[in-house]
């Protein structure tokens, strides 16, 4: 089956002064028609600038952005519209992700004029009313003429779903998106986009540095994580949180507080040989994460970029060579010995 | 232009009273007598004033209010708590008509609410009323005086100026004319020509700096080197370089002087504006839905950037209040009587500076200018919550 997007040796880079800054590098995702992708990664590491190429708001600096395998660029005319409506963003932030100025019926009311997603006043109101249900928004009367700065973070968030719901989206990027509701609000939020994913067909890139938030998002998912700027795993959520196989992602497992039973199974006693993420401006040459991976192997990780494969012993993918060519875990010393005789 | 130029005439009277009776007769038939009335005499006031241009637009105003109020009652369908089967979506014009009209009374009420409620701001708001309503009003009370009092002369007086007396409220000046009727008179002009060049560098800036923010590339570089060269000009001596040279006998040219010396100050901030706007995330969203750049522009960016634009717009005219003043003490405009700055410039020139009796007829403009302009300053206060959604509605 044709992936709904596909990134395709996408790279992407940001001019700081006369400096290009290399945000993303060799960016290789596809995402099936109603699936979920979680993006996780620390904060600066380029996942909200591959959720923006996803949905098209950001053009890449080399590579492609296919749609239905076929690139965004070579859309022409209505068909690149209805390419454009079909990819939609979800933001962060509650505040700053609606206009101040218009009520919620208005935000929801000038897609649906602009696009003739219905025909008439009548059916612009009665789709606002429902799709205010559809995100648990009701009474949808007590909602239509308030004005975003009336409503909690959390409902904010729901209009904003709504909104990119008006044109019938085949992709939603939630970047973020329910990092800044209260916690007691996130989990039904989550559930609504699991049952929005259901009923209406659309697939979901879900953005997030909390490991713990992903595992319970995109469980029958997938996961990839992303390390300054490259994908460094990618696979099903089960393996990759199950049995992680890069450094990085065990690290990352390790970081996770002690709350949830089963990913603290996992844990292995972790010690990076380096807390500094390096700046972007200055990736280490090879593997990106070397300086820090405490299964560093010197003249293996630090001269050749490991490309993204199978390893033997995981279903998923990993960029790691000492994984992937199958070196194997023993050659690695414990992390108490590399500490000692570290270089 | 701005209602200025009109001064209160019978007929305005009239057509506004005939405005006024739209809202009475709508708030007769909905029971809603008070906002009725209410509307009729605004009508009548703003016809008087300003004829048509002011009769007429008032109509919508006072009519939406009047329909606000008796709108409250009634069953928006969209604002049952039904289930979505038993609510009926149709709507007919009409109450299309009324819905919208109800909506536009409530911004009306509402923001009258935010003027009202901000003390400094309506302070200021009170302060321009009544300067308004001295210059249009005011003649019709106070007949301009240019002739001299001769009679009035004190025996052995070294000069024809007065203080204030019973029958000559703010004193006699050096030819011995009333100061209240040039102060009356004297303020239409300036006001006038102020405010016309406040919204003109506004128009400007505005639209050069939006092009510079949406542009960007050379568009932008040139704006922006134009305006940091008027910038680093040392404005007020240009000014009086210009005003020596050109011969300006209409108030419009120097209006358009300190528009075209005005705009690079405001210019720059409304790009600044424009750019962060620019990566606003409801703005990314309006892209990605795909809504088109006249509604980004014209429905996103604009409408949050009004009260900034507006505020600025009042410093602009405050800017060319004081310089046209400036200008006019060095005598460098050959403006005509009545106008306060010539009061002050006259007043200099026929020795008021060391003349006791002339006291309040050099302070009279003075005054008057100072008081017009803390108004302006005030009222922008109201202006930033009468324009801002969330301190309109009063949360
Ligand atoms: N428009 C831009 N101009 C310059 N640099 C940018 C721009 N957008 C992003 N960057 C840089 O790109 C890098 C990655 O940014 P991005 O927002 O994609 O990270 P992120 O993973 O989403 O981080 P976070 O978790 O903090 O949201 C950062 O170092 C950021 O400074
Ligand atoms: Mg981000």
């Amino acid at each position: 089956m044709t992936p709904l997007v596909e990134l395709r040796h996408v790279n992407r880079t940001f001019k700081k002064g006369r400096t290009p800054i290399p945000v993303l590098q060799d960016i290789n995702l596809a995402v099936a028609p109603n699936e979920i992708l979680c993006l996780v990664g620390e904060s600066g590491c380029g996942k909200t600038t591959t959720g923006k190429i996803m949905a098209g708001l950001l053009d890449a600096s080399s590579g492609e952005m296919l749609y239905e395998g076929r690139s965004l660029v070579a859309y022409r005319g209505q068909a690149r519209a209805d390419a454009r409506r079909a990819l939609q963003i979800v933001h962060q932030d509650p505040f700053a992700s609606l206009n101040p100025a218009h009520t919620i019926g208005q935000i929801l009311s000038y897609p649906l004029k602009r696009h003739n997603m219905v025909q008439g006043r009548a059916a612009v109101r009665r789709r606002i009313w429902e799709l205010l249900t559809l995100v648990d928004l009701t009474p949808p009367g007590d909602i239509v003429n308030k004005f975003p700065h009336q409503l909690s973070g959390g409902q904010r968030q729901r209009v904003s779903i709504a909104r990119a719901l008006t044109v019938e989206p085949r992709l939603i990027v939630a970047d973020e998106a329910v990092s800044m509701v209260d916690v007691s609000i996130r989990i039904s939020l989550l559930k609504m986009l699991h049952r929005l994913r259901d009923e209406l067909n659309v697939a979901i890139v879900f953005i997030t540095h909390d490991l713990a938030l992903a595992k319970y998002f995109a469980w029958e998912g997938r996961i990839a994580v992303m390390y300054l700027g490259r994908v460094v795993e990618i696979g099903a959520t089960a393996n990759v949180i199950g049995h992680p196989a890069h450094p990085y992602t065990r690290a990352l497992i390790a970081a996770i507080p002690e709350a949830d039973p089963e990913l603290t199974r996992n844990k292995q006693r972790m010690k990076l040989r380096s807390e500094d993420i390096p700046s972007l401006t200055q990736i280490p040459p090879g593997c990106s994460f070397h300086p820090r991976c405490p299964f560093f192997v010197p003249g293996v990780c630090d001269t050749r970029v490991p490309p993204l494969e199978n390893a033997p012993g995981f279903s998923q993918d990993v960029a790691c060579i000492p994984l992937t060519s199958g070196m194997g875990l023993q050659e690695w010393a414990p992390v108490e010995d590399m500490v000692a005789d570290g270089p | 232009m701005i209602g200025f130029e009109m001064t209160a005439t019978l007929s305005g009277l009239l057509i506004g009273m005939v405005c006024g009776l739209v809202p009475l007769i709508v708030g007769i038939r909905t029971h809603t007598l008070k906002p009725g009335i209410m509307g009729f005499v605004a009508c009548t006031f703003s016809g008087f004033a300003c004829g048509f241009l002011g009769g007429i637009p008032m109509i919508l105003l006072a009519t939406a209010v009047v329909i606000s109020h008796a709108y409250i009652d009634r069953e928006d369908p969209f604002t049952s708590r039904a289930s979505i089967d038993e609510v009926s979506f149709e709507e007919s014009w009409q109450d299309f008509a009324l819905r919208k009209l109800a909506g536009l009374g409530r911004t009306v009420r509402a923001s009258t609410h935010a003027l009202v409620r901000n003390k400094a701001g309506f302070l200021g708001f009170l302060g321009l009323l009544f300067f308004f309503l001295m210059t249009v009003f005011g003649p019709s009370f106070i007949e301009y005086d240019g002739s001299a009092h001769l009679e009035r002369r004190q025996p052995g007086a070294r000069s024809l100026f007065q203080g204030p007396s019973a029958e000559f409220p703010l004193g006699l000046d050096w030819q011995g004319r009333d100061v209240l009727s040039h102060i009356v008179y004297g303020g239409r002009t300036l006001i006038l020509t102020s405010v016309e060049a406040g919204i003109i560098t506004t128009i400007i800036a505005v639209l050069l700096g939006s092009m510079a923010a949406l542009l960007g590339g050379v568009v932008d570089q040139l704006l922006s080197a134009a305006s940091n060269f008027i910038l680093t000009i040392p404005q007020f001596p240009l000014l009086l370089v210009l005003a020596s040279l050109v011969n300006f006998d209409s108030p419009i040219y120097l209006a358009l002087l300190f528009a075209a010396l005005g705009w690079p100050a405001l210019m720059r901030a409304v790009r600044a504006q424009v750019l962060s706007l620019r990566e606003r995330d409801y703005v990314q969203a309006a892209v990605a839905l795909d809504l088109g750049l006249p509604h980004i522009i014209s429905r996103e960016v604009l409408p949050n950037m009004i009260s900034y634009i507006v505020v600025n717009m009042i410093f602009s005219i405050r800017a060319a209040m004081y310089s046209l003043v400036g200008l006019m003490f060095l005598g460098m405009v050959p403006l005509r009587e009545p106008d306060w700055g010539m009061m002050i410039f006259m007043g200099r020139q026929q020795g008021a500076l060391f003349n006791t009796a002339a006291a309040s007829m050099l302070l009279s403009p003075i005054l008057a200018i100072a008081l017009f302009q803390l108004s302006l300053v005030l009222f922008t206060r109201s202006l930033e919550e009468i324009f801002n959604p969330r301190l309109r509605s009063g949360v």
